[in-house]
C-alpha cells in the first residue's frame, strides 16, 4: 500500500515537473505562430508543397541572422526583439470546405496569429471569410480570382496579379504581336478547370477579348483531375482558334499538352494563367513538349538573375534544399507575404492586429524576392504593385517576352508544330 | 456555357464523329481494364476493395520507376507491374481480407479504406505528390491515323491489351476448371467446399487477379500518363461505376458498362460540353440502377 503510494506521488511530481518545465519553455521560446493553409495532399499537392517551402523559406530568413542578404529584417533574428517565426503547416487537400474548418482550427484551436495560404482561389475565398469573421489577418500570396479583393475585406491582403491583370496584359501582347509581326490572331479558345480560379479566369479572358475584338470559338471548362481530357482537346480543335488562353493546373496541365501532341494539334499560342506552366516539376516531365507555351509569371530564374538578385540569394539558402527546384511563379508571392507580415508585426512593435492591419492598408513594404521591388495594397487588399510578365519556356528556361523593357528573348510565333520538333 | 464544337457552316464533321467514337471505345476498354477485377472480387467474395485505386497507382508508380531507373519500357514492364501487383493482391487477401471476413459487414470495406489510405500517404510521403511522366518510351508521340481521326498508339495498345486480358478472364472463368471453382465459389461457399474446393485458395487466387489485372492497366497506362499519389481516385470511382453498372461479378457486363461509360464520356464531352460528361456517365448510371438494380448482367 504504500509502495503503491510512493509509486503514486513519484508519477505526479514526475508530471507536475514536466508540465512546469514544459510552462517555462513555452515561456522562453517567443513565438508567432504563423498558419500555412495549403493543398498539401490532391491535385495541386505538387504547388502546396512548394508553397510551403517557400513560407518556411522566408520564416528562416526572418528568424536567422542573413548578413549576406539585402532585405528588410534579414540582418536581425526574428522580430520584436527576438520572437521567432513559427509556421504550423495545413492541408486542404484542394476542397473549399476542409480550407474552411482548418482554417477556423488554425485560428482557434492552434491559435495561429495569421494564417498564409490557400494557393487554390476556391479554397481561399471561404478561408479568408473564416478570418474576416474573425478579425484576423490573412495574406493570400498566389491565388488568382480577381473576386477576392472585391469582396471589401479589412483583414484580407493578396499579392498576386488578378486574372484581370493577366487577361489584359495577354490580349496587349497579342495585339503587339498582330500589329508588329503581322500575326493575324483573330479568334481565341479558352481551356479552364471548373473551379473558382478557372471560372474567374475565363471571365476576365472574355472580358479582355471582347475590348479588343477577339472572337471566343470555343470554350471548354473541365473537371480537374480528369481521367483524359480527349473531348475537350477534340473541342479546341475542332474549333481552331488561332490563340488559347489556358487555366490548368499540375497534372491537368501535363495532360492537357499531352493530349494535344496526341491529336497532332497547337494554336499559333497558347497563354496559360498560374498553372502547371509556372511549375518547373511539371516542365521537368514534359520536357521538350512543354516548349513554345507562354505564361504570365511573376518570378523565373532568368528574371530574377536580372532584376530579383536577393531572392535568388533566399532562394539557394533555403528554399532550393527544401524543394530541389528554384522557386516558381506561385511559391514565391507566398514568402514574400510572409516577409510583409512581418515588416508589418515590426512596424506595429506589437501582436495588436489593428494596428498591424492599418500598416498593411496604408503602407509600403520593400521586398526583394518581389518583381516589382515593393508591395502595397489597395482598399480590398489587392497589391497595388503586383507586377506579371509574359515569358515563353524553351528547353525548361523560361524567356521574357512582354512587356518589352523586361524582354530578354525573341519569341517563337508560331508555335512550333509537333511533327517539325526533333 | 461551352461554344459549340463544330463551328458555323461546318455542320456534321465525319471525322470528328470518328475521333470521338474512337476515343470513347480506347477509353472504355482502360476503364474495363481497370475494374474486372473489382468486379470479379466483389462477385465472388462480395468485398468491395476500396483500394483498387490506389492498386492502379502502385502499378503506375512500378511501371515508371522500372522505366526511370532501368530504362525498361512500359510495354514490357507491365508485366512486372501485374506480378507485383498478384502479389500484393494476395498480400492483401491474407493479411487484411482474411482476418475481416466473417466479422462485422462492413469490416472488409473498412480494412481496404484503411490500406488504400496506407498507400497512398506512403507513396505521397516517399515519392512527394510530384506529377512524373516517362520520356522517351518507345510509344511516346507516335499516331496513326483512320479516316481522318489520329489515334494515339499507347492508348491504342492498352486498349488492346485489356480488351485481350478481359477476355482472357472471362475464358478462365467460363471455360476452365479453375474457372468453374470460382463460379462455384461464389454462388455458395460452402457447398463448394463439401464438392472438395479449396476456397481459401479460390479467394486468394481471385484477389491476386484482380490485382494483377489492375497492374497490367498501371503498367501501360505510365506510357501516356503522369503518374501522382491521386492518380487512382477517378479512376477508382469510375470502376465502381462500371461494376455496378455491368452487373457485380459480371466480366461481359464489366466489358459493355465500361465501353458504355467511355463512349457517353466522350460524346457528352464533345458533343454537349466537355464539363458535363462526368455528369452525363453518372447520370446513366443512376438511370440504369433505377430500373434494373442489380445492373446489365447482374444475378
Amino acid at each position: 500500500m504504500r509502495s503503491n503510494k510512493r509509486c503514486m506521488f513519484f508519477i505526479v511530481l514526475v508530471l507536475l515537473f514536466s508540465l512546469m518545465a514544459g510552462a517555462s519553455a513555452m515561456a522562453a521560446e517567443k513565438v508567432i505562430k504563423i498558419g500555412a493553409l495549403f493543398p498539401l495532399t490532391g491535385p495541386a499537392a505538387v504547388s502546396g508543397q512548394n508553397c510551403v517551402n517557400a513560407v518556411l523559406a522566408v520564416a528562416d530568413l526572418i528568424n536567422k541572422k542573413n548578413p549576406d542578404i539585402n532585405m528588410p529584417l534579414a540582418a536581425q533574428e526574428g522580430i520584436l526583439g527576438g520572437y521567432k517565426i513559427e509556421i504550423i503547416k495545413a492541408d486542404h487537400q484542394g476542397k473549399p470546405d476542409v480550407a474552411k474548418s482548418e482554417a477556423e482550427r488554425l485560428y482557434n484551436q492552434e491559435k495561429v496569429f495569421a494564417i498564409i495560404g490557400c494557393y487554390n482561389s476556391a479554397a481561399t475565398k471561404p478561408a479568408s471569410a473564416v478570418a474576416e469573421r474573425a478579425k484576423k489577418i490573412f495574406m493570400c500570396g498566389c491565388s488568382s480570382s480577381a473576386a477576392l479583393t472585391e469582396r471589401g475585406y479589412n483583414y484580407f491582403f493578396r499579392h498576386a496579379p488578378t486574372d484581370a491583370i493577366e487577361s489584359d496584359e495577354f490580349v496587349d501582347y497579342i495585339g503587339y504581336l498582330n500589329k508588329e509581326k503581322n500575326a493575324g490572331i483573330k479568334t481565341l479558345g479558352l481551356i479552364y478547370e471548373n473551379t473558382e480560379f478557372g471560372k474567374h479566369a475565363a471571365d476576365e479572358a472574355r472580358r479582355a477579348a471582347k475590348k479588343v475584338g477577339l472572337k471566343i470559338t470555343a470554350d471548354v471548362p473541365f473537371n480537374n483531375g480528369a481521367t483524359n481530357l480527349n473531348s475537350e482537346v477534340q473541342t479546341l480543335k475542332a474549333a481552331n482558334p488561332d490563340a488559347v488562353f489556358g487555366a490548368a493546373l499540375g497534372g491537368d496541365y501535363s495532360l492537357w499538352v499531352r493530349t494535344m501532341k496526341q491529336v497532332n494539334w497547337l494554336p499559333k499560342i497558347a497563354l496559360n494563367y498560374c498553372t502547371g506552366y509556372q511549375n518547373p516539376a511539371v516542365q521537368k516531365e514534359l520536357a521538350g513538349d512543354g516548349d513554345y507555351f507562354m505564361g504570365g509569371m511573376g518570378y523565373s530564374p532568368e528574371l530574377a538573375k536580372k532584376f530579383m538578385p536577393e531572392a535568388i540569394k533566399v532562394e539557394k539558402k533555403y528554399y532550393t534544399p527544401r524543394s530541389n527546384q528554384p522557386f516558381d511563379s506561385d511559391s514565391i508571392q507566398e514568402g514574400i507575404m510572409l516577409h510583409v507580415l512581418a515588416q508589418a508585426i515590426e512596424k506595429a512593435g506589437s501582436l495588436d492586429t489593428e494596428k498591424i492591419v492599418k500598416i498593411l492598408q496604408t503602407e509600403e513594404f520593400p521586398c526583394g524576392m518581389a518583381l516589382s521591388g515593393s508591395v502595397k495594397f489597395a482598399p480590398g487588399g489587392q497589391n497595388m504593385k503586383a507586377l506579371s510578365v509574359i515569358t515563353q519556356i524553351k528547353d525548361q528556361k523560361y524567356g521574357t517576352v512582354f512587356p518589352l523593357k523586361f524582354k530578354d528573348v525573341e519569341p517563337v510565333f508560331p508555335m512550333v508544330p509537333w511533327d517539325k520538333r526533333k | 456555357m461551352s461554344a459549340p464544337p463544330l463551328s458555323e457552316g461546318e455542320g456534321f464533321s465525319v471525322s470528328n464523329f470518328l475521333q470521338v467514337l474512337i476515343d470513347g471505345i480506347l477509353s472504355g476498354l482502360l476503364y474495363a481494364l481497370v475494374a474486372v477485377g473489382l468486379s470479379l472480387i466483389w462477385g465472388v467474395m462480395d468485398v468491395i476493395n476500396f483500394a483498387h485505386g490506389e492498386f492502379l497507382m502502385v502499378a503506375m508508380y512500378i511501371s515508371y520507376w522500372m522505366g526511370f531507373i532501368l530504362g525498361i519500357d512500359p510495354l514490357f514492364s507491365w508485366a512486372a507491374s501485374g506480378i507485383f501487383l498478384f502479389i500484393l493482391g494476395c498480400l492483401t487477401y491474407k493479411v487484411i481480407i482474411k482476418n475481416s471476413l466473417g466479422k462485422a459487414a462492413m469490416a472488409p470495406l473498412l480494412a481496404t479504406f484503411g490500406l488504400s489510405m496506407f498507400l497512398k500517404n506512403f507513396c505521397m510521403n516517399r515519392f512527394t505528390p510530384n506529377f512524373r511522366l516517362l520520356s522517351g518510351t518507345i510509344m511516346e508521340g507516335k499516331t496513326f491515323s483512320v479516316g481522318g481521326a489520329i489515334i494515339s498508339v499507347p492508348q491504342f495498345v492498352t486498349a488492346v491489351f485489356a480488351l485481350v486480358v478481359v477476355m482472357l478472364v472471362f475464358w478462365l472463368v467460363k471455360k476452365t476448371r479453375l474457372g468453374w471453382a470460382i463460379q462455384a465459389t461464389a454462388m455458395d461457399k460452402e457447398a463448394a467446399e463439401l464438392m472438395g474446393i479449396d476456397t481459401e485458395k479460390i479467394y486468394l487466387f481471385v484477389f491476386g487477379l484482380g490485382g494483377a489485372c489492375v497492374g497490367i492497366a498501371g503498367g501501360l497506362m505510365t506510357s501516356y500518363l503522369a503518374v501522382h499519389p491521386e492518380v487512382g481516385s477517378l479512376f477508382s470511382l469510375i470502376s465502381f461505376v462500371v461494376v455496378a453498372l455491368g452487373g457485380f461479378g459480371s466480366i461481359q457486363g464489366a466489358l459493355l458498362a465500361a465501353l458504355l461509360i467511355g463512349l457517353v464520356e466522350s460524346f457528352a464531352g464533345f458533343y454537349i460540353a466537355a464539363v458535363v460528361k462526368y455528369v452525363a456517365v453518372f447520370a446513366i448510371y443512376l438511370i440504369v440502377i433505377l430500373v434494373r438494380p442489380k445492373g446489365l448482367f447482374g444475378w
